[in-house]
């Protein structure tokens, strides 16, 4: 059983502050993954998770006992870093049992473990072999041997697939969600990709220049982005985004006026007439319509993929906005298309980028 | 100034100094043509070569066949030409001897006395080297205030030259030299650093490694950094210790560097001269009489000189040191193979 909480973890280099006052709490055998762009601190989390570095401010707690001072070593947690971090001059055999023999394990319990952590990746063959003669995938199991293992509490991943190819990455991700399921083991990843996130996760935490944008599971930060920068970042390809303003609220629905391109009607948000607004919509919410309705926009890119069509379009009022159709269309470049968009499925944004709830009845 | 007119500045600077480069470049440019399309790339290749291999004919090739011919010549007389060809006579002086065990006994016994001084020479210094450039490097990579600071400091000595080095520590070490005025002041004897044997060794052994430490010390640094530091992070999630990260973790990884250092440090050790002849001439006696000094003093200083025995003991050296280059360049190539693994 592993519970992590932080509470007010601070992290500042000199002058420079990488992380803000992070309050989080991970609970016994999920998997969280930390996810942002780069330089948004969530390797600093993970090392100051680990006992590798310390908070300048705040404590971190590992079921309810306080281990902000406390060695890594002694905080019984396992670490698999980006670049594998596996000794380049031992066998596999020897990178697996290095960490035991420091804890001077019996050799019948080392070996037993090695045996069991090889069968269950699939890496005996290569026991005998050197960091060096493996491949990248083969290297990545190693370096997850090693942390299985020592049997931890919990497992940190830093980007663990990110030197992988793409073919090998997507079987990898699977592999480890698989893992996830077997060992039941509290895990925390992180990434930079939205996607391994998407897919792996129990619950993410988005992360934005050392702050928490959000928390919530995959689905729940898909549709109901707290701020415009997760709506953003969630979701492949990207939210569009469209500047429109608050018309009026009439019979619980508000009037959005966008511009050069009409307006619609939304259920009623707590905003005011005059507002300036963002309206997100994903690219997998619009759809073609023949005639004279919805929002026209000229077409500047078709990518024809097969099974659906993205469609790169600009509006009249200079805003690029983006589609992806299901099926083949037959839309040519410089054609001006109209789209529809279902009310129910839009994110509307206030001028802060905040999520605008809905208006109380 | 704006980084703008600097560039431009920098620019025209750079225009006029390559303008008789340029120059001399579309004057070669027919005749090079000429050769290319006449001789091929082989005669090319040697072309550019040539004056390289004019030198190092005229000043190395060169003078190693004299040196082989003088080896096998007696007599005082300095011209080649005016000697007498004795074959293999002076090396048979030189391993003339009673007694292998017992350097008096040989006929030559001050080139033994030098084999013996090189000899032990190069165990103390090539260890002590070793080991203070190791623990010079750890302690330079460690997080230090002023660390590039530090690093110049111990990086300075490898600047100056031999001699500077002799002179600067002959005037610390003689007898009413810094050292000893430091002692008397703290109420310790004065000590004849140079004049007692083993204190005089012993000097020519610290003098030396202070004069080059620096520069192995920066190649077991660059070493040291090469060492990606998770592997450090992964070894304490493992709750390793100190002192076995060191032993199975820095010193594995380091040692291809350690190796090239080791074998840099004993074919130096085995050329000594420059440093310890200022500071000591080889003396008290013959206690630092160096195989590198014999050499120059039977060939060049004694007033019985032997071209032709020096030229033999110099032979004798050069087949050591190559021997140490060839072990060297297995080194680098083991080395390098791993490397591209």
């Amino acid at each position: 059983m592993s519970r992590i909480t932080l509470t007010g973890v601070s992290r500042s280099f000199g002058q420079v502050q990488v992380l803000h006052d992070i309050d989080l709490d991970i609970r016994d055998g999920e998997l969280v993954v930390f996810v942002g762009p780069s330089g948004c601190g969530k390797s600093t989390l993970l090392r100051l998770i680990a006992g590798l570095d310390r908070p300048t401010k705040g404590t971190i707690a590992i079921n309810d006992e306080d281990v902000t001072r406390v060695a890594a070593a002694d905080r019984g947690l396992a670490m698999v870093f980006q670049s594998y971090a596996l000794y380049p001059h031992m066998s596999v055999r020897q990178n697996l049992a290095f960490g035991l023999e420091n804890a001077r394990m019996p050799r019948a319990e080392i070996d037993q473990r090695i045996a069991e952590a090889a069968r269950m990746l699939e890496i005996a063959p290569y026991l005998d072999r050197r960091p060096g003669q493996l491949s990248g995938g083969q290297r990545q199991r190693v370096a997850i041997g090693r942390a299985i293992v020592r049997n931890p509490t919990a497992f940190l991943l830093d980007e663990p697939l990110s030197n992988l190819d793409a073919e090998l990455r997507i079987s990898t991700r699977a592999e480890l969600a698989a893992l996830h399921e077997r060992l039941s083991a509290t895990m925390i990843y992180v990434t930079h990709d939205q996607t391994e996130a998407m897919t792996l996760a129990d619950r993410i935490v988005v992360l934005r220049a050392g702050r928490i944008e959000q928390v919530g599971t995959p689905l729940e930060l898909y549709n109901r982005p707290a701020n415009l920068f997760v709506a953003g970042f969630i979701g492949a390809p990207r939210m569009n985004f469209l500047p429109a303003e608050i018309g009026g609220t009439k019979d619980g629905r508000t009037r959005l006026d966008l511009e050069g391109a009409g307006s619609l009607e939304v259920e009623a948000v707590a905003a005011s007439p005059g507002d300036e607004v963002t309206l997100g919509l994903r690219p997998h919410q619009l759809r073609l319509v023949d005639g004279g309705e919805g929002m026209a926009a000229e077409v500047s890119l078709v990518e024809a993929l097969g099974s659906e069509t993205v469609v790169h379009t600009r509006m009249e009022g200079g805003e690029s906005l983006l589609a992806v159709l299901s099926g083949q269309h037959q839309v040519e470049a410089g054609e001006t298309v109209r789209f529809s968009l279902d009310s129910t499925d839009l994110h509307l944004f206030d001028s802060d980028g905040v999520r605008l709830q809905p208006a109380a009845n | 100034m704006t980084a703008q007119a600097n560039t431009s500045i920098a620019r025209r600077a750079g225009a006029i100094i390559m303008a008789p480069v340029a120059l001399l470049a579309r004057a070669f440019d027919p005749p090079l043509r000429m050769l290319q399309k006449f001789g091929g790339t082989n005669v090319m290749a040697a072309f550019f070569l040539a004056p390289n291999m004019l030198i190092f004919g005229v000043f190395v090739l060169f003078p190693l066949a004299v040196n082989i011919a003088y080896s096998m010549t007696g007599g005082n007389a300095l011209f080649l030409t005016n000697r007498e060809f004795v074959g293999l006579d002076q090396y048979e002086r030189l391993f003339d001897c009673g007694n292998y065990l017992d350097r008096q006994t040989c006929r030559e016994d001050l080139f033994w006395t030098a084999v013996w001084n090189t000899s032990s020479f190069v165990v103390l210094q090539v260890s002590l080297m070793v080991g203070v450039a190791l623990v010079t490097a750890l302690v330079l990579n460690r997080d230090l205030k002023a660390r590039s600071f530090w690093r110049a400091v111990f990086f300075f000595p490898v600047l100056l030259s031999p001699v500077v080095v002799g002179l600067i520590w002959r005037w610390i070490l003689q007898r009413q030299g810094l050292l000893n005025f430091g002692l008397y002041e703290l109420g310790f004897e004065p000590v004849n650093w140079l004049v007692e044997r083993n204190w005089a060794f012993a000097a020519a052994v610290g003098v030396s490694v202070w004069a080059h430490v620096g520069f192995y010390a920066l190649i077991l640094l660059a070493g040291l950094q090469a060492i990606p530091k998770e592997l450090y992070e992964a070894a304490e999630m493992d709750g390793t210790k100190p002192g076995r990260v060191f032993w199975r973790i820095t010193l594995p990884l380091l040692m291809p560097n350690l190796l090239v250092v080791l074998v840099l440090t004993l074919i130096r050790a085995v050329q000594i001269f420059d440093e310890v002849y200022v500071l000591t001439g080889g003396g008290p006696g013959t206690s630092t009489l160096f195989l590198t000094q014999y050499i120059y003093e039977v060939g060049f200083a004694s007033h019985l000189r032997n071209p032709g025995l020096a030229s033999a003991a110099s032979i004798l050296m050069g087949l050591v040191l190559i021997v140490l280059t060839l072990f060297q360049l297995g080194i680098v190539r083991r080395n390098d193979r791993r490397g591209g693994k």
